[in-house]
């Protein structure tokens, strides 16, 4: 951890220890897998590899993997995955492909940590910023953070999502717009929520653009580069519609998001408030849920406008709350984020606090499913209630990263408070 | 003028006013106080006493006026009513002097209302509602401020409407009586009436003349000797400002303002307004720099605190166990699914059931001794003579390098009104879980499978099991039953029929008649079967047959006390061990509600008698319309008919787990504090008081509270999985690395780093914070497992490391010593030893558990508790650094990368 030489024994060092952990879960625990992928705090309605293993049986037979109502992922999983071969006989090669996804975001993580855009973004410096943690640190606090090895070995198909996201956000840091859009795109397509995070991702490409081809004018950017987006977005669904033969797929995967229709119970807010609803009430609620999922993004963008790249870190927060199907995937996404700020960590209040209840709600969590679903001794709202608790803790971190962020931008406009105890209000 | 809100609160001004209170005010809190703990014991009915009940009203019993102000139902009650009544009577008793208020609320503001209250009670609503608690001095109170408030701001207006002031008090007074669960309307109502007409000053002939009492304070000197007593002779000391108090003055070092109760708009007196004004500006003044939260946080006081609370925390929870046998406490068991209707129909087991019975027990006889295949080839043609299905389950289990192998035999009853979607289970283990030939159970289930044949009435499938062991068979059985079985070493079922409702084991083994019956209900893990169960077994044996109950071995059992917590702690060890205790344990995980009968004792009843109880429950789990689920799953039963449910006692428990979690939390505060204030004085620039507490050196401390998580997994795979013969020897051979590796590992600790007393901190804080976590995940899931590692574990939150001293080595060494006789090791030992069991034999128990049924409590003993254990070892031997030297190394660093990363 100490300091800037970090060799390629150390990197190959860090990448194969990720990987041999992974690896060795995955062959000494034989029954893990299989438990973790049945979690619901892993595995999603639109994002369980047991879902994605039932939709390529369909399409493998020349049935519409939408039929049956079980399969909720984007179709362009389904030649991927068939053309490894057969899970059933060979399942090393989809663990090694999950591994390598896992090793390809740290890699992204790396260079995201490397550009030094966390500190130093183009409008706005930290007076802090020498205090960081170099890539190699914050690329293993991901690789061993147990959230993303849960969900490395629960197989959920968010890891590609999360890689897509990035790797966007790696290319819009690295100066190469396009690439960032074209991976944006990709996560757009699988996951439809990243979608979000196109206003932000603009501006930090905006901001780092290289200087030899700098499109000056924004309105003329954001035009090209949206088009981009469209464009790739359009491509991938007329590939879609190719593989599957029809349109369906299209309410089928973002459909389900938009409308909830899959009550499965998950680590989120929305299932349980969806269930106890009157029909009547459901989609006037559904456009509330998603307004307000949405509505922070051009918040944050102009308050935050100088440092897009907490925009990013914080609307991954968000959503890692309030979207319809999250899991710890998506708080594994943001907490691989957050180490980025390191330093603004001495200006956060809570730390203890967050670890702690997010500590608790990752022990309570299962302990109160087991009650309802396997004891029978408790009951819905049990699980509900942590999942509130859950919430809460993630909350407090976007909530106190943001207060750290906003604090230290504010003691640059006003070094004569540097050190004062201030209150919100 | 500023409305009070909650950013303006300030603790400090809040300690202030506690600590300025006028003398009435606090000896009233004093009582009321006072007969709550009086209220709390359970000889002398303190509320029974002292309440103001209106038929009981005689000349003896007036003082029944008088006290019942101070007697509170609950503590809740209590509390609210002395929150509500504290600052109006201080107000009260600010401007009138102590003596008045002494000589009015004891007088008039206390009987008038009383006398109203009883009048109308008594002769017009011919009703005798007993009430308590100073909720009637709050109404009259209040009726007094608003009237006040009336004469000085008569209406409130709200859109058009114009509202008088004096009627708010009845707003309150409605939404009290709507909305708090036995309050008092009428009552309420009397002390408002009063209120109003002492407001109104008709009632002013009642005080006292102030010439008397001027005479009595002069006399006595009562300003010179009480301490916050407020004098008569308001003009001498100024009327409304300080309070002319003889208590010593507050602390010069705390500026507050004087009268720091928020003063409403409606003061009139001028002297008074601006007597307020003057303070409150100089409270805004200070606003700035008492950010009061904050203020109170630095004290130094409140980081002492947390020891004295969690001590606390752990006394209340242990003794708040002991309470629970009490009449209060615990509660009567009732029936709560009726459609059991238990011991409601006529039971016809009997007659010549018995000659049918004699001829199974002979061939049964028979078949003693001969091994399992061969048992099972003769009873299957006996199951398949009676017209049922049968088939036979093969299971291997190892464990403890042994090899637990059998055949289950069992058969399938059809129901003639059932469509096979549901069954209920009777089980015959051919061994108890003593080892002990079941004698008379196996022919008794035979006797009853035939005898249910016959009967046209079942509307669920019967499941005759007949497993050669207690534990491994029925978990084998079971859990094939439901397709989580490992297919290598138990085999499938071929013959399933549905959802399994309910299993009934029968366990006996002993020759002849019998006196009572024995109900084991205790599953693996401590899960329980539906408390209704075992409330229609209790109800059929003794309501319908006479059959007496007991529970948790205890034979005689005469409902005092001592019995009923007897049979509790039995009954939470044997939940905390999360041992099999019969065939009926491995059901009670699948949601399978079910208990073993045993009878005992040298009686008159015969096996007709125990037939025809399990017939009885087994026609009350036929009635069942869907799964036991209205009774708890949850409870400690301390008598047959005496239990506890959750609610009651859970929190003891989880104020065990809490008290860790405050230790956590006063650590960390402590750990940041301690290199916080050093540096802040050495060096202002660098330090933002901003985020007071300093950074914290985490990584390290970290590394030592992972590595004895890590660590924990050694024992956890050794202990499961050497053979038995290889357990006594290791046992022996952990124990004595268990004594030796903390001392070498703090060793290491302090000579290959420099461990500061704030890192040391930090690794007991995040030590006890995992096992508050895991303490508190795992009460919800077994209760008596988490109270007793809770227990046990208790002295580690008070570890302190020695400050270097000559003696410090000393106590170290002794400090350890004790910590180590709390060890899990010597724990198991004294068990052990305690219960006269063999090591090597609790040990292979633990690791069939383990193996056969997925007990948990190892992981809990080995994964919880010992690495909290040594954590804890490790701060009694520490011998911190000077944290000067650590500070120089790795200034400010908040994971050990020394300040010295930059970028790449």
């Amino acid at each position: 951890m100490d300091g800037g030489k970090v060799t390629l024994g150390r990197t190959a060092g860090l990448y194969i220890g990720a990987a041999v952990l992974r690896l060795a879960i995955f062959t000494l625990l034989p029954g893990l897998p299989d438990l973790l992928t049945g979690r619901v705090e892993i595995s999603t309605p639109v994002t369980s590899f047991k879902r994605l293993q039932e939709g390529l049986f369909l399409y493998n037979h020349n049935v519409s993997p939408y039929d049956g109502g079980v399969y909720h992922q984007a179709p362009l999983f389904l030649p991927l995955f068939s053309l490894l071969p057969s899970f059933a006989t060979y399942p090393i090669f989809t663990y090694l492909l999950y591994i390598a996804v896992d090793l390809l975001n740290a890699r992204a993580l790396w260079r995201i940590a490397n550009s030094g855009e966390a500190g130093s973004s183009a409008l706005f410096t930290s007076p802090r910023r020498e205090k960081r943690w170099s890539g190699f640190v914050i690329a293993a606090v991901f690789l061993f953070n147990p959230f993303t090895v849960a969900t490395c070995i629960g197989r959920s198909t968010s890891v590609f999502t999360t890689c897509a996201i990035l790797h966007a956000i790696a290319k819009a840091v690295s100066g190469a717009p396009l690439g960032a859009m074209v991976a944006l795109s990709f996560a757009s397509y699988l996951s439809m929520y990243p979608l979000l995070l196109l206003p932000p991702l603009l501006l930090l490409c905006y901001d780092r653009q290289r200087p030899e081809r700098a499109v000056k004018s924004s309105l003329a950017f954001a035009s090209i580069h949206v088009s981009i987006v469209a464009g790739v977005l359009a491509l991938l669904f007329q590939m879609s519609y190719l593989i599957t033969g029809s349109w369906e797929f299209l309410p089928s995967t973002y459909g389900v998001q938009l409308t909830l229709s899959d009550l499965t119970p998950n680590v989120g807010l929305w299932w349980y408030f969806f269930i106890e609803m009157f029909d009547s009430f459901r989609s006037f609620f559904l456009a509330v849920f998603w307004l307000h999922l949405s509505c922070y993004v051009g918040g944050l963008s102009v308050r935050i406008r100088r440092q897009p790249l907490v925009v990013l870190t914080l609307l991954l927060g968000i959503i890692a709350i309030f979207k319809p199907y999250p899991s710890i995937s998506d708080t594994s996404l943001f907490l691989a984020m957050v180490p980025l700020y390191r330093h603004v960590f001495p200006l956060m209040r809570y730390s203890f606090v967050i670890a702690a209840v997010i500590m608790y709600a990752t022990f309570l969590g299962p302990a109160f499913y087991h009650l309802w679903i396997y004891a029978g001794s408790g009951n819905a709202n049990f699980f509900y209630a942590i999942t509130l608790v859950w919430g809460l803790g993630q909350s407090l971190l976007v909530c106190d990263l943001m207060f750290a962020v906003l604090r230290d931008e504010w003691e640059v406009e006003r070094p004569e408070m540097v050190g004062k105890e201030i209150r919100q209000i | 003028m500023p409305t009070p809100n909650v950013a303006g609160f300030s603790t400090l001004r809040a300690r202030a006013y506690l600590f300025r209170l006028p003398l009435f005010t606090r000896a009233v809190l004093a009582a009321i106080g006072l007969f709550w703990i009086l209220g709390v014991q359970v000889w002398w009915d303190v509320r029974a006493w002292g309440a103001l009940v209106p038929d009981k009203l005689g000349f003896a019993t007036l003082y029944r006026l008088n006290t019942f102000p101070f007697i509170h139902l609950n503590v809740f009650h209590a509390l609210m009513n002395a929150l509500a009544l504290t600052p109006l009577l201080e107000r009260f008793e600010s401007e009138y002097g102590t003596l008045t208020s002494l000589a009015l609320f004891f007088g008039p503001l206390t009987t008038l209302p009383a006398f109203m209250y009883v009048a109308v009670e008594k002769w017009i609503l011919r009703a005798d509602t007993a009430v308590m608690g100073a909720s009637m001095w709050v109404f009259v109170l209040l009726g007094m401020e608003a009237i006040r408030t009336y004469k000085a701001n008569p209406y409130l207006v709200v859109g058009t409407h114009h509202i008088p002031t004096w009627t708010t008090p009845i707003a309150l007074l409605l939404c009290v009586a709507a909305l708090v669960p036995s309050s008092s309307f009428l009552g309420h109502l009397a002390g408002l009436l009063v209120g109003y007409i002492c407001g109104l000053g008709y009632l002013k002939f009642l005080a006292p003349p102030e010439r008397v009492l001027r005479w009595v304070e002069g006399k006595l000197n009562l300003l010179g000797r009480l301490p916050h007593y407020v004098s008569v002779d308001q003009k001498t000391y100024g009327r409304f400002g300080v309070l002319p108090s003889s208590g010593s003055p507050p602390p010069t070092s705390v500026a507050l303002p004087l009268y720091p109760y928020p003063v409403p708009e409606h003061q009139a007196q001028p002297s008074r307004e601006s007597f307020c004004e003057e303070h409150l500006g100089t409270a805004a003044g200070q606003d700035a720099k008492i950010t009061s939260a904050l203020q109170l946080r630095r004290d130094p006081r409140i980081l002492k605190l947390p020891p004295y609370l969690s001590l606390l925390f752990v006394v209340v929870g242990a003794v708040w166990l002991f309470l629970l046998p009490l009449d209060q406490y615990s509660r009567r068991t009732y029936i709560s699914e009726n459609a059991l209707l238990p011991g409601q129909v006529h039971t016809y087991f009997g007659g010549s059931d018995q000659n049918v019975f004699r001829a199974y027990k002979h061939e049964v006889n028979a078949l003693a001794g001969k091994s399992n295949v061969e048992i099972n080839n003769s009873l299957e043609p006996i199951v398949k003579g009676l017209g049922l299905k049968t088939a036979r389950q093969n299971f291997t289990y190892h464990a403890a390098g042994r090899t637990y192998a059998g055949e289950n035999l069992y058969a399938i009853l059809q129901a003639p009104r059932g469509d096979a979607t549901e069954a209920i289970v009777l089980v015959a283990a051919w061994e108890n879980v003593k080892h002990e030939l079941n004698r008379n159970g196996i022919p008794l289930a035979l006797t009853l499978a035939r005898y249910f044949k016959r009967w046209s009435l079942w509307s669920k499938d019967i499941i005759l099991l007949l497993t050669p062991d207690s534990i491994a068979g029925p978990q084998a059985w079971v859990d094939a039953y439901h397709d989580a079985h490992d297919p290598s070493r138990v085999a499938s079922l071929p013959l399933k029929s549905g959802l399994l409702q309910g299993a009934i084991a029968i366990d006996y083994a002993q020759e002849g008649r019998f006196e009572s019956l024995h109900i084991v209900y205790d599953g693996v893990n401590g899960q329980l079967p539906n408390l209704d169960l075992i409330n229609s077994v209790v109800s059929i044996a003794r309501g319908q047959m006479g059959i007496d109950v007991a529970l948790q071995e205890m034979w005689r059992h005469s409902d005092d006390y001592k019995d009923r917590l007897r049979t509790m702690l039995r009954g939470m060890l044997k939940q905390g061990l999360g041992l099999a205790s019969g065939p009926h344990s491995s059901f009670i995980p699948y949601h399978v509600d079910a208990v073993t009968l045993r009878p005992f004792g040298e009686g008159w009843q015969d096996e007709m008698a125990l037939g025809r109880v399990v017939e009885g429950s087994f026609r009350s789990l036929n009635n069942l319309l869907e799964h036991l689920h209205q009774s708890f799953f949850f409870y400690l039963l301390m008598h047959r008919e005496r239990f506890v449910s959750i609610g009651t006692y859970l929190p003891s428990a989880m104020l065990v787990a809490a008290n860790f979690t405050i230790m956590a939390i006063a650590l960390w505060v402590k750990s940041g504090h301690s290199e916080g204030g050093g540096q802040a004085t050495a060096d202002s620039k660098t330090v933002t008081p901003a985020n007071h507490a300093a950074e914290r050196d985490l990584s390290l401390p970290l590394g030592v509270v992972t590595l004895c998580q890590v660590l924990s997994v050694i024992p956890l795979y050794l202990f499961n999985h050497v053979p038995e013969s290889a357990l006594t020897p290791l046992f022996i051979t952990f124990a004595l690395l268990n004594t030796l590796l903390p001392p070498v590992l703090s060793h290491l600790l302090a000579t290959k780093t420099t461990f500061t007393l704030a890192q040391y901190d930090l690794v007991q804080c995040f030590s006890l914070l995992l096992l508050g976590m895991f303490l508190s995940s795992l009460a919800t899931l077994n209760f008596s497992l988490a109270l007793i590692i809770g227990l046990l574990a208790a002295p580690l939150s008070f570890v302190r490391p020695f400050s270097p001293s000559p003696t410090s080595g000393l106590k170290r060494i002794a400090c350890a010593v004790l910590l180590n006789a709390v060890s899990p090791t010597a724990v198991l030992l004294a068990g052990a030893l305690y219960w006269r069991l063999d090591v090597r034999s609790v040990l292979r128990d633990a690791a069939v558990a383990w193996h056969v049924t997925g007990t948990y409590s190892p992981v809990v003993v080995w994964c919880v508790w010992w690495p909290a254990w040594l954590a804890g070892q490790l701060i009694v031997l520490a011998r911190p650094a000077p944290a000067s030297a650590s500070a120089r190394r790795s200034n400010g660093a908040w994971a050990g990368d020394d300040g010295k990363v930059k970028g790449e």
